[in-house]
Order: C-alpha cells, then sequence, then structure tokens
C-alpha cells in the first residue's frame, strides 16, 4: 500500500525534568489541559491533516501509554489501511538487542516498519509539545520546494534563541546552517522539533548514521548536519502559531494556564478537534458552597469549594471550604475540606487531606516555583507543601 | 452459547411527554446532562455481560439510531450478536401507527428472537431511569427454579405502575394492575427475565386471541397457568418516565448526592457514546450552584439548581433557576429562566425573561428561538 506520507511519533522519552510527574509513566502520557494527554495533541494533528498511519515509538514506562493509544479509535485513526501502531524497540533472531540510542536509531529499527506503507515522505514528531498544526500546509511546501527535509520552525525572541536548534537560512531561503542551542544566534528561527523528510533521502542517511560508531544517532545533532553537509536542499517551514514545549514543570503549568485563554489556542473550534479517551462520567457537579471562577472544569467533577484560574481533569473532588487556585488537578484529584492547593500540579489520584496547604503564591525570590505532588499520594492533614517543592509517589508528606 | 439475550422497548413516545417526544421516543431523551435514558438499561445490559440485545423500534428513531450507532459504548458491536436496532419488518400491518402494546412489538421482532440460541430473555423499558444490577437478578433467577423473573422497586414511584403479590414461599401469587401511590405487594419496574420458550408460547397465545398488553394479557396468562415468577427487588433509584412532570422531576433528583450514587455506582459505569472532547469553561462573572453541568459549555452567567448540557452557552448576566437546558442552547445576556425545559439548540436573546412553575415547567422545543 503505497503512502504519500506517514508519521513517526517519538514518544519514548522519560521526561525527566516533569520529575514526580513521569515517575511511572512516559511523559507523552501525562494528563493536560482537562480532558488530554500530551499525546492527544499530535495525533489529532495527524489526524486532521489526513495523516492516517501513525508509529508511535515508545520505550519508557509505556504501559500507560499502550492501553491510553489502544486501537487509536479517539483519534479516528483506526483506518483498516492505516491506522496507529506501537513500535517498541524489539530483538530479530540472533540479534544483539538495544534500546533505542537516539531519536534516528529509533526511526532507523523501525525502517521495516515504514517500507510496509512504501511512503515517499515520513513525517518525524515529538510527543511532548502543544500545538494545532495542519501538516498538510507543511507537505505541500516540501513537496513544492523539492526538499530533502523540511523543518517547521518558529519565530522566537534572540534572547530565547540560546535555549533552541537555530536554522540559519540562506538568501535562496533554504537552511544553510543549524546551531544547537548557539550563544550567539544568527537567526531567530527555532526548530520545532518537527520534520518531514523524504523518505528515501532519510533511509540513505539513517543506514550511513547507524554505521558511524561516534553518532549519538539524533536528528538534530547528526542527522541534520550530515544532510547539510552533504548539500541536500532544507526548507524551513515557518509555523506562527500556539506552540509550547511542555518539558518541564514551569513550561507544563504555563501551557495549562494558557488552555484558559481561547485566544491563544481555541480548544472549541470545531474543524480542529482535539481527541482523548475520556471515561464517561457524569456532568460535573456545582455544589451549594461551590465558587467556580475563569476554570476549566469536566465531567465526573464534583465541586464544593472555590476553585479559581485553574485547570481540573476529569473526576477531581473539591470539597466545601477547599480553595484551588492557579493550580493544575489531574483525574481524580481530591481538594478535601479546608484544604488549599495554589500555584501547584497535582498528580492522578493524589488525596489532600483537610487543612493541608500546597503551595505558595509567587514572592518575587528566585526559589519560588509551582510546587508538585506526583500521582497517588496523599497529603496528610495539615500538612504543608512548600512552594518549588517536588513530591514523589511513596513519599511521606 | 451465551445464555442470556435482552430486548429493550424503545418504540414508546408517551404522548405526556409532548414537545419533548415530538421527533424522539422516550428511550432517546436527552437525561442528567449527557446521557440518553437508553443508556441505562443498554448498560445494566452490558454491566451484567448481555451483549446481545435487541432494541425495538417503530417511529422517530433518527435520534436513537444515531446515539446508538454500531452499539461500541456497550462493547456491543460483535462480529457475532451484538446490539440489533429492529425497526417494524416483515409484518405490514405494523407498519402503521403504533404498536398496541409490548406482546404485538414482541411479535413482531419474533424472528430475531427465535433466531438466537439463548435460552432466556431480559426484557427491558427504554425509558426507566435506573441503574440495574442485573447480574444479580441473574443469580436469583438462577437460584430459584422459576421461569420467569420480575424486577421490583424498593419504593413507590411516582406514576401508574402494576404491583406484584408475593407469597411465603418467595414466588409471585398475584398481580395488581394500573395502581397509583402505596398499595399491597413490589411495585414493578417493568423489567422481566423469561424463560425464552414460554415467552414465545405467551406471544404465540396473544396473537392467536388478538390479545397485546404484557401485564393484563401475558403476564396474567402465564400466572394463571401456574407459572413460577420470582422478584427481584432493584435496590436505589427508580423511576420511570413518562410525563413531562416525571421528567422534570426525575431531572432533578439527580442534583442529589444520594441519588447519583445510586445512579452511578462506581462498580456499574453507565456508558454513553463520547461526544464532546473539550471541558467547560467557567468565566469570570460566572455562578453555578447546586447545578450539573455537561462539558464544551461556556458559563459566564448564574446558574443555580439546574441540568446543563453539553455545548450549551450562558452569557454573562443570565440567570437560570430550576431549568433543564439541553445540548447547544444558547441564553443571552441577562435573560432569565425559570422553571423552564429548553430542548436542544434553542436560542434565548438577551434579556428575554420565560419563567414557568415548578408543578408545570414551560417546555421549549428544540431550536425554537425567543
Amino acid at each position: 500500500m503505497k503512502k504519500s506520507c506517514i508519521a513517526m511519533l517519538l514518544a519514548g522519552g522519560q521526561g525527566s525534568r516533569l520529575y514526580a510527574l513521569t515517575q511511572n509513566v512516559a511523559k507523552p502520557s501525562v494528563p493536560f489541559g482537562g480532558k488530554y494527554r500530551i499525546i492527544d495533541f499530535p495525533l489529532s494533528n495527524c489526524a486532521n491533516s489526513g495523516i492516517d498511519t501513525v508509529g508511535v515509538l515508545t520505550q519508557y514506562r509505556p504501559l500507560q501509554l499502550n492501553s491510553y493509544i489502544g486501537n487509536g479509535q479517539p483519534w479516528d485513526l483506526d483506518s483498516s489501511d492505516g491506522g496507529v501502531f506501537i513500535l517498541p524497540p524489539y530483538l530479530g533472531a540472533g540479534e544483539k538487542g538495544s534500546w533505542f540510542t537516539g531519536t534516528a536509531n529509533a526511526i532507523y529499527q523501525n525502517i521495516g516498519f515504514i517500507e510496509n506503507y512504501d511512503p515517499e515522505n515520513v513525517l518525524i514528531l515529538s510527543g511532548d509539545h502543544i500545538y494545532k498544526m495542519d501538516y498538510a500546509k507543511m507537505l505541500k511546501e516540501h513537496l513544492e520546494k523539492d526538499a530533502a527535509c523540511t523543518i517547521a520552525v518558529l519565530q522566537v525572541s534572540l534572547e530565547e534563541a540560546t535555549r533552541f536548534g537555530i536554522m540559519n537560512v540562506g538568501e535562496n531561503g533554504y537552511v544553510c546552517e543549524f546551531e544547537e542551542k548557539p550563544k550567539h544566534p544568527k537567526s531567530d528561527l527555532a526548530s520545532m522539533g518537527i520534520y518531514i523528510f523524504n523518505w528515501k533521502k532519510l533511509k540513505q542517511y539513517l543506514e550511513a548514521d547507524a554505521a558511524d560508531p561516534n553518532s549519538s544517532n539524533d536528528f538534530g545533532k547528526n542527522i541534520i548536519p550530515a544532510m547539510l553537509n552533504a548539500g541536500e536542499k532544507l526548507w524551513p517551514y515557518r509555523f506562527d502559531g500556539y506552540w509550547r514545549d511542555v518539558g518541564t514543570i514551569t513550561s507544563l503549568w504555563d501551557a495549562n494556564m494558557d488552555m484558559l485563554s481561547t485566544t491563544l489556542i481555541n480548544l472549541y473550534d470545531p474543524s480542529w478537534p482535539i481527541g482523548a479517551r475520556s471515561p464517561v462520567c457524569p456532568p460535573h457537579y456545582a455544589g451549594e458552597h461551590a465558587q467556580i471562577i475563569h476554570s476549566i472544569i469536566t465531567e465526573g467533577c464534583e465541586i464544593d469549594g472555590h476553585v479559581e484560574n485553574s485547570v481540573l481533569s476529569p473526576e477531581v473532588v473539591v470539597e466545601e471550604g477547599a480553595k484551588v487556585l492557579y493550580s493544575v488537578l489531574m483525574p481524580g484529584a481530591v481538594v478535601k475540606k479546608g484544604a488549599v492547593v495554589e500555584y501547584a500540579i497535582v498528580g492522578e489520584n493524589t488525596v489532600i487531606e483537610p487543612g493541608a496547604h500546597v503551595g505558595a503564591a509567587p514572592d518575587g525570590t528566585d526559589g519560588w516555583g509551582v510546587a508538585t505532588c506526583g500521582p497517588n499520594i496523599t497529603i496528610r492533614q495539615g500538612a504543608v507543601v512548600p512552594a518549588a517543592a517536588m513530591i514523589y509517589t511513596g513519599e511521606e508528606v | 452459547m451465551r445464555k442470556y439475550q435482552g430486548i429493550i422497548f424503545a418504540y414508546r413516545e408517551e404522548p405526556e411527554l409532548r414537545e419533548l417526544t415530538a421527533n424522539r421516543t422516550a428511550a432517546s431523551l436527552p437525561f442528567c446532562g449527557r446521557y440518553r435514558l437508553i443508556d441505562f438499561p443498554l448498560s445494566s445490559l452490558r454491566n451484567a455481560g448481555v451483549l446481545d440485545v435487541g432494541v425495538i423500534m417503530q417511529r422517530d428513531y433518527q435520534s436513537l439510531l444515531d446515539h446508538i450507532g454500531s452499539g461500541k459504548a456497550w462493547d456491543m458491536s460483535r462480529r457475532s450478536g451484538g446490539l440489533r436496532m429492529l425497526p417494524p419488518f416483515g409484518l405490514p400491518q405494523y407498519h402503521n401507527g403504533n404498536y398496541n402494546g409490548t406482546m404485538e412489538a414482541l411479535n413482531a421482532v419474533g424472528s430475531y428472537l427465535r433466531d438466537s440460541s439463548a435460552e432466556n430473555v431480559i426484557l427491558m423499558l427504554g425509558s426507566v431511569a435506573a441503574n440495574i444490577d442485573l447480574a444479580a437478578a441473574i443469580r436469583k433467577y438462577e437460584e430459584s427454579d422459576a421461569d420467569a423473573l420480575a424486577i421490583c422497586m424498593d419504593h413507590d414511584p411516582m406514576g401508574v405502575h402494576h404491583r406484584f403479590n408475593v407469597g411465603p414461599d418467595g414466588y409471585v401469587n398475584g398481580l395488581n394492575l394500573y395502581r397509583r401511590g402505596a398499595g399491597d405487594g413490589l411495585p414493578s419496574l417493568e423489567a422481566y427475565i423469561f424463560r425464552k420458550d414460554i415467552l414465545l408460547e405467551l406471544m404465540d397465545y396473544c396473537r392467536a386471541n388478538n390479545h397485546y398488553l404484557f401485564h393484563r394479557d401475558a403476564i396474567t396468562l402465564f400466572l394463571s397457568r401456574g407459572g413460577k415468577m420470582t422478584v427481584y427487588v432493584h435496590e436505589g433509584y427508580a423511576n420511570s418516565i413518562r410525563t413531562v412532570e416525571e421528567y422534570y422531576q426525575v431531572s432533578r433528583d439527580m442534583l442529589k448526592a444520594e441519588n447519583r450514587r445510586q445512579m452511578f455506582p462506581a462498580g456499574r459505569p453507565v456508558r454513553a457514546k463520547t461526544h464532546e472532547d473539550v471541558s467547560t469553561y467557567y468565566g469570570e462573572t460566572a455562578r453555578s450552584v447546586n447545578s450539573l453541568v455537561g462539558d464544551k459549555c461556556i458559563i459566564e452567567g448564574d446558574v443555580e439548581n439546574c441540568i446543563i448540557f453539553s455545548g450549551v452557552h450562558v452569557a454573562p448576566g443570565a440567570k437560570l433557576r430550576d431549568c433543564i437546558i439541553m445540548k447547544g442552547c444558547d441564553v443571552g445576556e441577562g435573560a432569565e429562566l425559570s422553571c423552564v425545559i429548553a430542548d436542544k439548540a434553542c436560542k434565548f436573546s438577551p434579556a428575554s425573561v420565560l419563567i414557568g412553575s415548578p408543578k408545570l415547567p414551560t417546555v421549549v422545543p428544540k431550536g425554537t428561538e425567543i
């Protein structure tokens, strides 16, 4: 079955900078924005862009991710001549197996899968970005520019540019140089980690890269520079919509707060639905004492306390007299009577007992940060979890 | 081989539901902010492992077909068996008008019943708000040597109902038809388990004798022939919905935590089509008290004692009291609604006022603009 373009989604990252939130799950399956998990965004973008075949490369703690993705039905990716496929590292007969050693190696190990579909192009995505993007438009430009590789880029400020992989563009508009986190950036075009490759070309570079024992098998560090050196045509595809990397606690919290504003990213737009595998729960109930202001609430929640500027996932309980301010509550979190949660992220099924206080408002000091409680924790009665704290599952607080 | 098959009667239009059933049957009436009434019997069957289910329809079933789809939400989209939607077929006399009664409806789908190898049939109404533990009812049925089991309520329902007298041996020894309020015996929930061969016999008899009512004709006959019927008492919330007043009351009952606990117990989830993947947003000026609110709403006004379905917009300054607002309605700025049941996609212009009474809620038909 010949396909114009299939997608490979890199979902094996540990997400170590999310600490307690990724202690037992891969980063792409971290809950986000109420009803979603991070991976819903690239999967929905694929479906909405008409890409019906997606390989999801998993490695780190994949159990929850596997069951979440299932047959791909929530994203309309359960098609009979494509679909969504979980691709873990595997062993062939007589081979000495290994984990994916880098992003490029993950694709290299799955050349067989890709060849099944005989695609002309392959879209490489990461599972840790929040954005809505029409990959079909990017593919069109990729074909028009006859590029070996098209890289989605975002214009950033020069200060921010030092944190990204930066594309320097020549007079003809093609990429002439790539710099990873430059101290003195020459351009403000940051790579978004989204690539479309001509598959024949990519395969050739992947094979060469695999044969090089000194390579770290990474797209940004090895494949892109190798292509540039060989004089391949690399085209920057400029994207100007909302895009956030949610690799750190602060960026995850920020992006959740962005969901409270439809002007940044409109999730209510019926032309670009973001799908999610959600449990069917009764509608949320706002009780006699509920006060809900500038927040998003979803099915299965029972709110009888004060919720303001917060993002609540399904089946969250906020009891009478409890306060939730500027916080992200993941599925099944419970805030009991009189407890306060502010500027915090509370993991799945974590219980904040009566009178406990999690997080604190910004005080202008350098040490301030969002407080985080991992999943399945009980914060005992009256306990105080200070700003910037990180509570892991299994810890006694 | 599966021992049980289910039949859900979803053809009733219930004239006393007035405008609410103008384009749908009672079974597909939107309920509790995100469900249709038929989700409850379908989920009860699914939760008891009964996956071969026929849904008897007759007219105005587009909304039902659209909601149920392939039956996937209840795991009833199977290679063999599974969900079957049963519109009138094969019998021209049923094409016009309504079925005169349950036995006539059953006879119209007789071939579906005969074709299945299940030995027992579970019969349920599509328009009863109850989360029945059918697995427990099946256990009771199997432990007895009865040929039928009637599911009864543990409390007296609002409207007209039938009651079963139960003897000291635990078997039914009498049926009291068309009762209201308290009385002898146990109120029927109109859900039954029957040995299929016996049910088929009763169907044949009723057809031959031009009888068509399930309780008056079939059950009376079954009992008079000495048929053994045991009883399972459903403990928890249950009410059938036949009138606007019942719909309004039962909906508002869901605002009580205890009733919700009984309708949505942890072990027996109510399954339904998933449709909205967006949360509800509360604005800076929102107030929501003692209300159930579905997803994808934008609430900027003041909502109290209401059931709000998905995709509803309540603009700033709007005031809603004791209302049921169905999917996709739009309540303009400063509008005031009290004791109103607004069907899907109604529009209330800014500052409009509509006041019903708690005993006689005002029904606004689908798509009305005020």
